[in-house]
């Protein structure tokens, strides 16, 4: 008998484990920790925790210390779990990992394809901890660093371990943040500012969403550091008005903070104060830009100023400002409690660290990854991410948010890290990457990244305002057919003007999904103009399908699965395609295990 | 410190803008969203010069280009020259025949396009001089609302503001004419409000409305009996110097 016994139950209750249930799948389980009683064998804790990263294959249960991890949990899994592997030391096969390449079954989260190269430093705590409870975080060396920086460090001796880190901002632009925050000690005026960035707008990235939901206090502990380097006492946390959960955990972690005595006046007696406010953005994107946020804050309409004076000297209502990401705060504590020198020596020369990363898009294992810098693309899509879904060919990743750019096959070996990226006509942005396959237009995917900047851009600036609406007319037209000769050049004109003369950073990158898209595929811009044809087929002005009666074997799954009626055939005949009814959504030539559906 | 700007050599303080280093220089950088009433906007671009700084270059646009070392500027390379086309023609595309910018487009000789679609009815540039006035007079009766390609000026809602004095200051500053003022007889209509005007007690003359004389008044701390045109004003002092002249 191991009376006594004491087990943790996890129960990942990030955003997309909660639209999937798994808030009642947490309750569950507590209500049956709760009726055991205290006599049990088995003294179980159930907790909630932030987001694993893993989405994909959501709600996931962790059973501690066995290290047993379930995915795709069930409500009606919640007795079996709990009888099977909380009672008792049974692991449930049917919920465990299977491996894609293997086709085994994984117990332990460690050996899952997914998480195996994964490297969490940023995502340290974050399905580990209940993001709710900041003894939780405590237990996990939580506010050590800061404890560490107050009593023990100069304000410089920080500043200095930062520089040695290497540290870049891991919000797009990665300027040194110990640089940053030497420059803004060095101004002698006073009061200053520290600004945490949540406006996290990017389609598809989630990283700083699941920090400050799963995660918070580490924020809060990096701005506490950040502020007694460059002495400032107050803080402000812009988060984006639609990030409910991360506000409530935020604000519950700064309440924790502030009993304990982290926060406010004369901070465990050292004289010291620092306090934090939140901010919610309105939902803007722009308003991600660093001086637009500020201005946001400010209570004045969300548009960047000119950047020839640094926010690290006249930032927030004209006084000296730090603003980094939700991820470079999360990293702050580690390099604290760590050195410089080791978190220097992960990742390359000129990036360190790792990144986090939402990979998304025709990929099998979607979620967010945290890796170490100079990783190569390909590890990253074929072996976290299992590769192309359906097995289909790959065709390009975006990195870097609606500015980044399309990278194509031929650069799949390159690494990732800030400089590599740029070279390659994308960039870090805050780490989103989309991976698309060959049923992907180009022309189209630059096309939705300029519509969405259009709408996005602040609209103060003519080239970034004016430029990208024309830029959107010819795409638009481009993809309709209506393309004409010279205005693959008249796009090149638009983007270079823009990338020079826009006022923010927004601008300046607003030509890159264009720029990369006509760089490694022009000639998928061409055969739109000059041919009227879509390569891809997704176009549907420029695209035909028919059925190549060679190829087709009459299984009839196409007919199955047309929406529209269009396709006829007998079985194990030859198939045939009605354009008259077809509505070119393509559904045909994705579901057939032959290739007899083509595009013309 | 010296600047040197298209090889002259020019006298600038330490944070002062370029454009108005270049100004007082007889140096011509051409603009369309500037005022010397009011800070640089930044918006319009047309100012934009390249700045040579340790051997290398970069566009800055210098209305808002505070001078901080000794560097060297040219206003009108031809990089320049064909940036402020291609920001010359889109901004035609946006307001087809104004007269700020057809002067521009002549003397950059940009050429016709006729790939997109224009927008026949607009006369604003979105420069933002009209808010920035606003803002100065301490009213904030409009502001920029919306982002993107659907940005615009407005009042709150588009309904008459409660805070518009009927100064007309927006529209003076306007480089485009974009703010219709319509005045008949005793009535002036702005931003969708109508105004009662007050008349001089000299000449009669219709010239400013309640509001914005209330405003003043308020801002002086006292309040004027005779109300004056701006003409019958001018008139006024100068009388009343003739007259201290001729008591001499």
């Amino acid at each position: 008998m191991r009376t006594g016994r004491k087990k943790t139950i996890l129960v990942c209750c990030g955003t997309g484990c909660l639209a999937n249930n798994s808030y009642h799948i947490y309750m569950k389980l507590k209500n049956l920790t709760a009726e055991a009683g205290i006599d049990a064998e088995v003294k179980p804790i159930i907790k909630s925790t932030g987001c694993n990263g893993f989405c994909e294959k959501g709600p996931i249960v962790k059973i501690i210390p066995d290290d047993i991890s379930y995915y795709r949990v069930k409500l009606q899994d919640a007795d079996e779990i709990f009888e099977k592997s909380v009672l008792r030391d049974e692991v449930i096969d049917r919920l465990l990992y299977k491996d894609m390449s293997t086709g085994n079954r994984v117990k332990s989260q460690k050996d899952n394809e997914f998480y195996r190269k994964q490297m969490k430093l940023a995502l340290r705590n974050i399905g580990e901890v209940d993001p709710a409870n900041i003894d939780d975080y405590l237990e996990r060396d939580g506010y050590k660093a800061f404890r560490k920086v107050f009593f023990e460090m100069t304000p410089q001796e920080v500043i200095k371990e930062i520089e040695k880190s290497g540290l870049r901002g891991r919000g797009g632009a990665g300027f040194p943040t110990g640089l940053k925050w030497k420059q803004c000690a060095s101004y002698d005026s006073f009061p200053k500012y520290v600004v945490c960035n949540g406006d996290e707008g990017d389609p598809g990235a989630f990283m700083d969403r699941s920090i400050m939901e799963g995660d918070p206090n580490t924020v809060i502990e990096g701005m506490l550091i950040c502020g007694y380097a460059i002495g400032a006492n107050h803080g402000f946390i812009y988060i984006r008005d639609e990030y409910s959960l991360a506000i409530k955990n935020i604000s519950v972690a700064i309440d924790a903070a502030k009993k304990r005595g982290f926060l406010g006046e004369n901070i465990l007696g050292s004289g010291i104060d620092f306090d934090l406010q939140i901010v919610r953005g309105g939902g803007a994107f722009v308003c991600g830009e660093s001086t637009a946020l500020m201005s946001s804050i400010e209570g004045k309409v969300g548009e960047p100023r000119a950047k020839y004076i640094r926010s690290v000297e006249k930032g927030l209502w004209g006084q000296p400002t730090i603003l980094n990401n939700v991820e470079t705060w999360a990293n702050i504590p580690l390099i604290i409690i760590k050195g410089g020198e080791w978190f220097s020596s992960i990742g390359t020369k000129n990036s360190t660290g790792t990144k986090v990363f939402s990979l998304v898009g025709k990929v099998k294992n979607t979620g967010l990854v945290e890796v170490p810098m100079g990783i190569t693309l390909k590890e990253l899509i074929y072996e976290i991410g299992g590769g192309v879904i359906g097995n289909k060919k790959f065709k390009a990743v975006q990195s870097g948010g609606p500015s980044g750019g399309c990278i194509p096959e031929s650069l799949l070996d390159m690494q990732v890290d800030f400089d590599t990226l740029k070279e390659s006509g994308s960039m870090m942005g805050s780490g989103g990457m989309i991976v698309m396959d060959e049923r992907t237009c180009m022309v189209e995917v630059a096309k939705y990244y300029v519509n969405f900047l259009s709408e996005e851009s602040c609209g103060k600036c003519t080239p970034c305002r004016e430029g990208l609406k024309r830029m959107l007319e010819i795409l638009n037209d481009i993809c309709k057919g209506h393309g004409q000769p010279g205005d693959i050049e008249m796009l090149e004109e638009i983007c270079d003007t823009l990338s020079e003369t826009a006022l923010c950073g927004l601008g300046k990158t607003a030509p890159n999904p264009v720029i990369s898209t006509i760089r490694h595929f022009r000639n998928e811009y061409e055969a739109h103009i000059f041919d009227k044809k879509c390569p891809a087929g997704i176009c549907k002005e420029l695209t035909k399908y028919f059925i190549d009666r060679d190829l087709c074997t009459g299984c009839g799954l196409c007919k199955r699965n047309c929406p529209a009626n269009a396709i006829s055939g007998n079985a194990k005949s030859a198939h045939t395609l009605d354009l008259e009814k077809c509505i070119k959504c393509g559904n045909c030539k994705d579901t057939c295990r032959f290739g007899a559906v083509k595009v013309e | 410190m010296d600047i040197k700007i298209d090889s002259k050599i020019c006298k600038a303080e330490y944070g002062e803008y370029l454009l108005q280093v270049a100004g007082r220089n007889n140096i011509y950088i051409p603009t369309l969203c500037h005022s010397d009433a009011l800070p640089g906007q930044a918006s319009c671009r047309i100012c934009i010069v390249e700045v040579i700084e340790n051997g290398s270059s970069k566009v800055v646009t210098s209305c808002v280009f505070p001078i901080t070392k000794e560097i060297e500027v040219i206003t009108n390379s031809e990089k320049i020259n064909r940036m402020r086309r291609t920001l010359l023609m889109l901004l035609s595309m946006r307001v087809s025949n104004n007269e700020a910018l057809n002067r521009l487009m002549v003397e950059y000789s940009v050429p016709a396009i006729n790939r997109f679609t224009l927008d026949m009815n607009e006369k604003c540039i979105l420069c933002g001089l009209c808010v920035k006035a606003c803002e100065e007079v301490g009213q904030y009766a409009i502001s920029t609302v919306s982002r993107g390609i659907t940005k615009k000026v407005s009042t709150p809602y588009q309904e008459p503001s409660i805070s518009c004095i009927g100064c007309g200051a927006c529209a003076s500053v306007c480089p485009t004419g974009a703010i219709d003022i319509l005045e008949e007889g005793s009535k002036r209509l702005i931003w969708n409000k109508t105004f009662e005007l007050m008349q001089c007690t000299r000449c009669g003359e219709y010239f400013a409305t309640k509001e914005q004389l209330d405003y003043i008044n308020e801002r002086l701390g006292y309040e004027t009996e005779v109300l004056l045109c701006e003409k019958c004003k001018k008139n006024a002092v100068s009388e009343s110097l003739k007259n201290i002249v001729q008591n001499l």
